[in-house]
């Protein structure tokens, strides 16, 4: 009998997910990794199945959900299965992507069944390698490239008599530790005081929308209550598109430079051109909240672990427009550094209080915007492919649980803005309109640190 | 306690123990982030059963640094 363990928190938020949207489809994440080489699939295959016993997070299982919707995990002793190679090179590159694109829709649906899927993939243009598609609640984004990543090494340890990857820390070791602090009184009193602290000083957070205020007073007349400061989300139409905007290397440069001379993180400094352009198009409206993912992976074992660290908090501020840009963004960074003190607690809890206290009806949120920056690009680094070509794509689940979901990665020299947006609630247009007010407010902002943040708002 | 809180860096710093020494500025020379900092401050205020206050947070820049505050807050239990 296999040991059970709870979900952690970050687990905990994807299956929740789960639940309340009632599909598997919304915890999907896909990726392709292919090189441009000449691929031994024999070996290739040798190398996933040797990743399965490296890797413990690919060997997880869920328990069916107990009466309180809950599940247990547990990691399996995977028995040599088969990996499946398909051949598209018949298509073009853009073909096979949209094809594995549909791959990404799948959901893994049932109890004690594997939520992890490899599948090799010839592709046109001399790329070969292999489709991945898993439940979240296996990995995040980070805990993939780092699944990549040694696969490839693996690859080229057995062809090319490269290296043999370092060993991998152990997921049940690292997810044991993670219980125990999730269950230690002290911290999780420390932490509480912390979240609650800020609703005793604030009182309710107050819902802001990249479309404006309408979106609340709508929520307020659905709900008859003219106070009401939380709007509804949407619950049926999941169905989700991605607009992408690349910034080019010389500004992305001239944003880490200003990053680099006061000392602000490239993610405070999204957080406040985000939220300023929130305050614009809500009346100047002071108390903004976002939702931020953090990955809490510090230490190497938690690093190379693998499993589901992201996960996601509030950043709530209160900027008065006469704040200069620099002061903002430092009081941003302070308010993510208590948040960062305080990212072992459950979120869930955060909105349970607020349910608590303030009533806030079911289905309803105060955040419209999710952030995620990524500082590690997707590549797959290995000395012995230096000149070698490298396809990499992630592929969206197709169902989106959040209104407008950006992440901002590193890519080609610059910066991708890619933002996933509910076709239901926005289109393209919002899109456009929130990536060229986010870049005229920060590069505002970054030429003149010392205009207010109201002034900002009236120059853009 | 010295040799566990550099034990702990040591983790956060993904170096060998060897390599903490006082001088060593978290961000510059360990490559900390600020969410490994906060976290490693955490796991200190665990491991030690003790409570940063936030303004020291904010003046600690080396291992140094950090070592006083632990052995203030340590010995004024």
């Amino acid at each position: 009998m296999q040991k059970l363990y709870p979900l952690t928190a970050a687990q905990r938020m994807h299956h929740d997910w789960i639940m309340n949207y009632k599909t598997q489809q919304v915890s999907g994440v896909s990726v392709v990794a292919s090189l441009q080489i000449e691929m031994d699939f024999g070996l290739m295959k040798k190398c996933i199945q040797e990743e399965y016993q490296r890797y413990g997070c690919l060997r997880l299982q869920f328990t069916k959900p107990d009466k309180d919707g809950q599940v247990k995990q547990y990691l399996i002793d995977r028995k040599r299965g088969d990996i499946p190679l398909k051949d598209l090179t018949g298509m073009t590159l853009k073909e096979a992507d949209d094809l594995m694109q549909t791959w990404a829709y799948n959901t893994f649906d049932g109890d004690d069944i594997p939520m992890c899927e490899f599948i090799m993939v010839k592709l046109p243009e001399g790329y070969n390698g292999f489709f991945v598609h898993m439940d979240h609640r296996l990995v995040d984004s980070c805990a993939l490239v780092v699944m990549i990543s040694d696969i490839i090494s693996l690859y080229i340890h057995y062809r090319y008599k490269g290296d043999y990857p370092d060993p991998l820390a152990d997921y049940e070791e690292v997810l044991m530790k993670d219980i125990k602090k999730a269950t230690n009184e002290k911290r999780f009193a420390k932490d509480k005081k912390f979240w609650d602290d800020m609703l005793d000083n604030w009182g309710e957070p107050l819902y802001s929308d990249i479309k404006g205020p309408s979106v609340l007073e709508e929520a307020r007349k659905k709900h008859k209550n003219k106070k009401l400061r939380s709007a509804d989300i949407v619950m049926d139409d999941l169905f989700v598109t991605v607009k992408d905007y690349l910034l080019e290397p010389e500004p992305t440069q001239r944003l880490i430079d200003f990053c680099m001379t006061h000392q602000i993180s490239m993610t405070n400094l999204l957080l406040l051109g985000i939220r300023t352009y929130l305050s614009k198009v809500n009346n100047g409206q002071e108390d903004i909240t976002i939702q931020n993912f953090i990955s809490r992976r510090s230490t190497q074992d938690e690093w190379t672990s693998g499993g589901s660290r992201t996960i996601m908090f509030p950043c709530r501020t209160i900027i008065t427009p006469d704040t200069d840009f620099l002061t903002a963004a430092y009081e941003i960074q302070n308010m993510q550094n208590k948040t960062y003190l305080h990212s072992n607690y459950d979120p869930a809890f955060i909105r349970d209080e607020m349910k608590k206290r303030y009533k806030t009806p079911d289905n309803t949120a105060y955040e419209s915007c999710y952030l995620t920056y990524q500082p590690m690009p997707v590549k797959v680094s290995n000395p012995k492919l230096k000149n070698i070509n490298v396809h990499a794509k992630w592929f969206a689940n197709g169902a989106a649980t959040k209104k407008m979901y950006l992440t901002v990665s590193h890519a080609k020299g610059g910066m991708n803005f890619s933002f996933h947006y509910q076709t239901a609630v926005y289109d393209e247009h919002d899109m456009e309109l929130l990536y060229y007010y986010l870049m005229r407010i920060i590069f505002t902002g970054v030429d003149e640190p010392d205009k207010t943040i109201g002034e900002i708002m009236e120059t853009v | 306690m010295e040799q566990k809180f550099k034990e702990i860096i040591a983790q956060y710093a993904k170096v060998p123990v060897e390599e903490i020494t006082d001088d060593k500025k978290f961000r510059e020379d360990l490559g900390l982030t600020s969410l490994d900092f906060m976290s490693l401050l955490g796991e200190l205020e665990d491991e030690f059963d003790v409570e940063f206050e936030e303004e020291n947070a904010a003046t600690v820049f080396t291992v140094a640094d950090a070592l006083e505050i632990m052995k203030n807050l340590t010995e004024g239990e």
